[in-house]
């Protein structure tokens, strides 16, 4: 039974369950460290998988539908940075109406341009390649699941080391946490928290945005309305999760990914679809309950405001 | 004397003019319309569709009608959010008490007196119980509600996919529904404006009684002094764990009577993914945002968004241009007020702003 369940085919698809999440969530963690509170991750991912398609339609190639996506993460994401660095106004406000108007404007925007509804399949449309790494992808069994995959799985996976070394190597990883920390102190040593902020958030923008590229030029080859089906919010879970470190980052992300992928195995055994969707989201809770003393911050943000 | 007065007229549309609303409104309408204009549309006649949709015709009926989630949902996200509790769970205490009132209205029977009343009051309950959940979350293991009420959407459509996909479906059919709600067990529809819900009635009830508890209560008095500053709240002897509990149990039972009303008053079968479709959960939020948590400006910008929705779905019918515009309206407007002003969740007196919220936002 078990060798049955967790063959090289789960891992497979947990790795692209768990690259839309990881890059989002590792957007959210520069975010978190840059002091700013990160939650609409889910609408930009959103924005980034309809311009990703519409981007890889119009030129008939992939490379031009991730920039796009790149462009439409950071393009909402400037949003949320001019409203809550520049206005300080509230960020589970602009969270929340920047995620909605994301899922209207890609509703809205999907038969206005391309005349169809609800999904969106096209030849034109050019997926993300399978680059297979030369050696390293003939390693038995985890070589074809992890080293035979999308450009975009390698950047996920390069951006953890990355951004360990960025945020506690460098100095300017050590003035974006001194910007989320000790803001004071930060301005002080004349450090500018506005455009530390800004960074974060257009960064968050475009590796969210990368998410979404992934999710609707890798994972599938189509666009459908609300294709990121709460993994947004899985994302900034993770971030909680893995105390914005990007280690923590990785392994709560692939713990989501490990039980949507189990969703599907189940699905394909027979347990009824509706359950096995609710499955990440259950392991999620179940993770939080388990991870319960980390919040406090999040709790005093979102009660004693 | 008429030259007092007559300042004081100027200053008032003056402030009305120069508003942060109005701004907001201005702006997202000019930006929907460029959208429209960009994607290859006519914004002219997409705006008069809109608005001539909205109140001629059927549109009046239609809108009141839709007035009544929307404003709904608004009160329940507002119950909350004055006390500083951010619900993001009314999708899920919506569906999940939908159900529970539909089930009530299709298995029992008895006279349509009986049963309608026994329905509501059953997707209210069962409502109320899954906002516990969040709720005890964060009283017991200190689980923000903002995330696990989000979460919870999630697991609401599972389980009733799951239900009416299985054990209620109706096998006539090729949907994934349950039965239709008999005749006698749906909600009836009053005389005006040829046949609107008699759920607005109760939804005018909500607004009354809430604007009533805020103002005259000590509950509301308390509640929303738990959302300016729990801390201080607690220090003056309040309950917060308590108060908790009590609004998300308020927030959900609202929740779960929209819910049932929008079976047994509306859809009459509850096919799966339906419920969440219009996304009026959402939208109410919205509301509640832009009307700073109040019953009665709820009730009126409620009617506002209904009409824009209303207004929508006959610009998609007569000039081609998707509903969803209103949606991105509604949000545009939202985004707009937010960075021109932070709309803040509890209400503040204005003058007190600036120090506490920027600490709050710069030390996330």
């Amino acid at each position: 039974m078990f060798e049955e369940i967790f063959d090289a085919a789960l891992f497979d698809s947990a790795t692209r369950a768990m690259i839309p999440i990881l890059l989002a969530a590792l957007g959210g963690m520069i975010c978190e460290r840059a002091g700013v509170f990160q939650i609409a991750l889910e609408g930009i991912m959103l924005a980034g998988a309809f311009a990703a398609v519409a981007g890889s339609y119009l030129a008939v190639s992939w490379t031009l539908g991730v920039v796009f996506g790149i462009a439409a993460g950071m393009l909402i994401s400037l949003a949320l940075a001019y409203g809550t660095v520049t206005r300080r106004g509230d960020p589970i406000v602009l969270g929340i109406a920047l995620n909605l108007l994301a899922m209207g404007l890609t509703g809205f925007l999907l038969p206005q341009l391309f005349d169809v509804r609800g999904v969106f399949q096209h030849p034109r449309i050019d997926g993300l390649d399978r680059i297979a790494i030369p050696v390293l992808s003939d390693i038995p069994w985890i070589g074809p699941v992890l080293f035979d995959n999308t450009l975009l799985t390698y950047v996920a996976l390069l951006l953890v080391p990355i951004l360990w070394v960025f945020l506690f190597r460098t100095t300017i990883g050590l003035r974006l946490r001194g910007v989320g920390e000790r803001p004071l102190a930060a301005e002080t040593l004349g450090v500018s928290p506005t455009a530390y902020k800004y960074g974060a958030v257009l960064a968050s923008g475009a590796l969210a945005g990368l998410a979404g590229a992934q999710l609707s030029l890798g994972n599938v080859v189509q666009f459908a309305e609300n294709m990121s089906s709460g993994r947004g919010w899985v994302a900034v879970v993770a971030v909680m999760l893995g105390r914005a470190h990007p280690v923590g980052v990785l392994a709560a992300a692939a713990l989501f990914a490990l039980a949507e992928a189990l969703g599907f195995r189940f699905q394909g055994n027979g347990l009824p679809v509706q359950i096995t969707d609710a499955l990440p989201f259950v392991v999620t809770l179940l993770a939080l309950i388990i991870a319960r003393k980390r919040f406090a911050r999040l709790l005093d943000l979102t009660t004693a405001a | 004397m008429l030259e007092r007065i007559l300042s004081e007229v100027r200053d008032m549309s003056r402030r009305a003019v120069m508003s942060p609303v109005t701004f907001s409104l201005l702006f997202a309408f000019a930006l929907a319309a460029a959208i429209v204009a960009v994607t290859g549309g006519d914004p002219l006649a997409a705006g008069e569709e809109m608005v001539t949709g909205a109140v001629t015709g059927s549109g009046l009926r239609n809108t009141l009608g839709r007035a009544i989630p929307i404003v709904g949902m608004a009160l329940a996200v507002s119950v909350a959010f004055r006390s500083g509790i951010i619900n993001l769970g009314g999708e899920g205490q919506m569906v999940i008490g939908g159900l529970a009132g539909t089930i009530v209205a299709i298995y029992v029977p008895g006279p349509g007196t009986l049963i309608v009343p026994l329905a509501m009051m059953t997707g209210a309950v069962v409502g109320a119980l899954w906002a516990m959940l969040p709720a005890y979350g964060q009283t017991w293991l200190r689980l923000p509600i903002l995330i696990t009420s989000l979460l919870l959407n999630y697991v609401a459509r599972a389980i009733t996919g799951y239900l009416v996909r299985f054990p209620l479906s109706d096998v006539s059919v090729t949907l994934a529904t349950t039965r239709q709600v008999p005749e006698t067990a749906r909600m009836p529809k009053m005389p005006i404006f040829g046949g609107v819900s008699l759920s607005l009635v109760l939804v005018i009830v909500l607004v009354a009684l809430l604007w009533m508890v805020y103002t005259r209560a000590v509950a509301g008095y308390e509640s929303q002094m738990t959302g300016f500053n729990m801390r201080s709240a607690r220090y003056g002897g309040i309950d917060v764990e308590q108060r908790t509990v009590q609004v998300m149990v308020v927030a959900g039972a609202i929740g779960g009577l929209i819910g049932t009303h929008l079976i047994i008053g509306e859809a009459l079968r509850f096919i799966d993914g339906e419920l969440v479709l219009a996304g009026f959960a959402w939208t109410g939020l919205l509301v509640s945002l832009l009307a700073v948590n109040r019953p009665i400006p709820i009730f009126i910008t409620g009617l506002f968004f209904s009409g824009l929705q209303i207004g929508g779905l006959a610009m998609q019918r007569n000039a081609g241009v998707s509903w969803r515009l209103s949606q991105v309206l509604q949000a545009v407007v939202i985004v707009a007020v937010a960075c021109r002003l932070a709309i803040r969740r509890g209400e503040r007196p204005s003058g007190e702003v600036s120090e506490a919220e920027s600490a709050a936002v710069g030390e996330v």
